[in-house]
């Protein structure tokens, strides 16, 4: 019989758990047979809305940065960071990167479950910029841009050799959805 | 005298010690509930034109409520609902085992953020009318995870008999933005909370379709088989109110599937003997549309009956203010922190001989009435939003900031009151009170 020990939870029970599950590799690593059962797709090629035509009254940049962090946070983000960019790129000084933690790698794990953290971050990326849209301010999603990169721009850890992220939270058990360019107001970590 | 297979009604399921089927009861046709009505325009111009022409001043609301956008595109629910519909894998999955069938299901939805996730065993009367909305009919906004052919000319029995469960995986909203309950604070903690639903229980319709699986949406009344499988107790609040988060669980539609499970049973959290005691959200109710009475009879099922036409009603005149009230969802006693004085507590209700729980219920009322107060009035800070802010004024919501706002934001609200639009008072043009 297991000990039900209420809040105090055992690490190591969870795995042990899931490795119980018979179900569990199917869920995890096989892609579906028909790209219209994953939510990815539809989210990913949804078109961009309109930008409010009235701007949102809006504080100093840092208490803005502050209120897009806590925005994304709500939203289901672990990690959050703002980059300064170049300003080669097209009107818009600032990228937003947000980090979900993810035990699988959706890059290697292609089934609906291991691709999880990727729809997680979509639901922070997608809603975030339509908020930003909606107070006025042109955000879109990049998902050329390297969001490792701009991550450590963002300080939120180091990459490592591979060109992974590595932070200080979650190692590099992180997965960093599509990059949200703005021109918010804001202010780089 | 025989009987044809699968025309047979099943004996009325039993939902708990809140609600009993007392009669025969009429499948819910989806054109008749309110929002669909309301699209149609029957209930009056101000809520048609509240419901459909109406963009939100509040830009959070704009990408989070059904119907108050400016663009329509920037709503994420409408992408997620409007998606096409995969196809049922070939190859299915043998299930040697409902029991881990139904172990994996759950762990897979709490996986994907599901806070809540119950399996109910479907009933005829669970199901609504088989007519579904026409395509061009304003429902399909409400509506729209169903599929216009789903019943293939099934009675509600046969559909029972081919899709013999029903998945209610759901998500709580979040405790101390419910707090600013009437205020744009409270309607953000509402609405991502239940866009993120809608996102899972997609991924859950097409992850039972990838195992090999009919899934199926918009056939089954969500209460009910929320009832069924024991998320919660029907309050008098016409809430479910589950043991956990109280009455601040979503319960949006559910998947009906073939997948071999093992459903759960009705629960007991004491809520039916507390409703009988309590009425905080009848006397908290701004329209007074909450019954202070007993249960009434309605299509066959006994249970507290709100009056929703007139909970409805008021939205229009205070769309300024808030687009969900959600009154009696914050100061229903059940909905409290999930920490572990509140899992005693309900520990304790549940656990009682029913003979003496009325008594156990009038200790924690009072209680609750001392530490929490009658009226919730807390004052909440989040973003840019503050419901200390007295409706029509102006002011700086950042603490401590210094910064120079000119006479816009002159006013600097002090104390720990929120204000939440509109008092009690002001309502009582909606409906008198008939307590």
């Amino acid at each position: 019989m297991a000990l039900r020990s209420g809040w105090l939870k055992a690490p190591w029970r969870r795995t042990a758990r899931q490795s119980d599950d018979p179900y569990w590799s199917f869920f995890i690593n096989t892609p579906p047979a028909d790209r219209a059962n994953s939510l990815l797709d539809v989210i990913r090629n949804a078109p961009e809305g309109n930008v409010f035509p009235t701007k949102a009254d809006l504080h100093t940049p840092e208490v803005t940065a502050s209120h897009v962090k806590e925005m994304a946070r709500y939203l289901g983000a672990d990690l959050v960071g703002i980059a300064k960019l170049d300003p080669d790129d097209a009107g818009h000084p600032f990228a937003i990167v947000c980090g979900v933690r993810a035990d699988h790698d959706p890059r290697q794990a292609p089934g609906i479950g291991g691709q999880v953290p990727a729809q997680n971050g979509l639901f922070v990326t997608f809603v975030l910029s339509a908020w930003i849209r909606e107070l006025g301010y042109r955000a879109s999603l990049a998902a050329s841009l390297d969001a490792a990169r701009l991550a450590a721009a963002a300080k939120l850890g180091t990459l490592d050799r591979a060109g992974k992220l590595v932070t200080a939270e979650f190692g590099a058990r992180v997965h960093f959805a599509d990059v949200i360019l703005t021109d918010l107001p804001l202010a780089a970590a | 005298m025989a009987v044809t297979p699968g025309t047979e009604t099943p004996p009325p399921p039993y939902l708990g010690r809140s609600v009993r089927i007392v009669g025969p009861v009429a499948n819910v046709d989806m054109n008749q509930t309110p929002h669909p009505r309301n699209s149609r325009g029957e209930l009056g111009k101000a809520l048609f034109n509240w419901y459909r022409n109406t963009i939100s001043r509040d830009p959070l609301t704009r990408v989070s409520a059904p119907n108050h956008f400016a663009d329509q595109r920037n709503f994420l629910a409408s992408v997620v609902n409007q998606a096409p519909k995969g196809k049922i894998n070939s190859r299915q999955i043998p299930v040697s085992d409902p029991a881990a069938m139904t172990r994996h299901i759950k762990a897979a939805a709490h996986h994907m953020g599901a806070d809540v996730v119950t399996v109910a065993r479907a009933h005829p009367s669970f199901l609504y009318a088989a007519a579904a909305p026409p395509k061009d009919s304003a429902a399909r906004d409400v509506y729209q995870n169903r599929s216009g052919d789903v019943y293939q000319g099934r009675t509600p029995e046969q559909m029972v008999q081919r899709y013999p469960y029903i998945i209610v995986a759901t998500t709580a909203w979040d405790y101390d933005k419910l707090q600013a309950h009437r205020h744009y604070i409270g309607d953000a903690a509402y609405h991502v909370s239940q866009m993120k639903a809608q996102m899972i229980l997609k991924a859950l319709e097409g992850y039972i379709k990838e195992l090999g699986y009919a899934a199926l949406r918009g056939v089954s009344n969500p209460q009910a088989a929320g009832l069924a499988s024991g998320v919660g107790e029907l309050g008098r609040n016409g809430l479910l109110i589950h043991r956990k988060f109280g009455a601040r669980i979503h319960m949006p539609d559910p998947i009906m599937t073939d997948l071999p499970l093992v459903p759960d049973q009705p629960v007991d959290n004491g809520v039916e003997d507390f409703c009988k005691v309590c009425r905080k959200c009848a006397i908290n109710c701004p329209t007074n549309s909450v019954p202070f009475g007993d249960k009434v009879v309605f299509n066959g099922v006994e249970k507290y009956k709100i009056n929703w036409l007139t909970c409805y009603k008021v939205r229009p005149y205070m769309d300024a203010h808030w687009g969900s009230c959600l009154t009696c969802a914050t100061v229903c006693p059940f909905t409290k922190p999930n920490v572990w004085w509140r899992s005693l507590t309900v520990w304790a209700l549940s656990t009682c001989p029913i003979p003496a729980r009325p008594v156990l219920v009038r200790a924690l009322k009072a209680i609750d009435d001392r530490f929490w107060g009658a009226t919730r009035q807390t004052r909440v800070r989040w973003l840019g939003y503050d419901s200390g802010i007295k409706p029509g004024e102006q002011a700086c919501t950042v603490a401590g900031c210094t910064a120079a706002h000119g006479t816009a934001h002159a006013a600097s609200p002090v104390g720990n009151v929120g204000y939440y639009a509109p008092l009690k008072e002001n309502t009582n043009r909606f409906v008198k009170r008939d307590a």
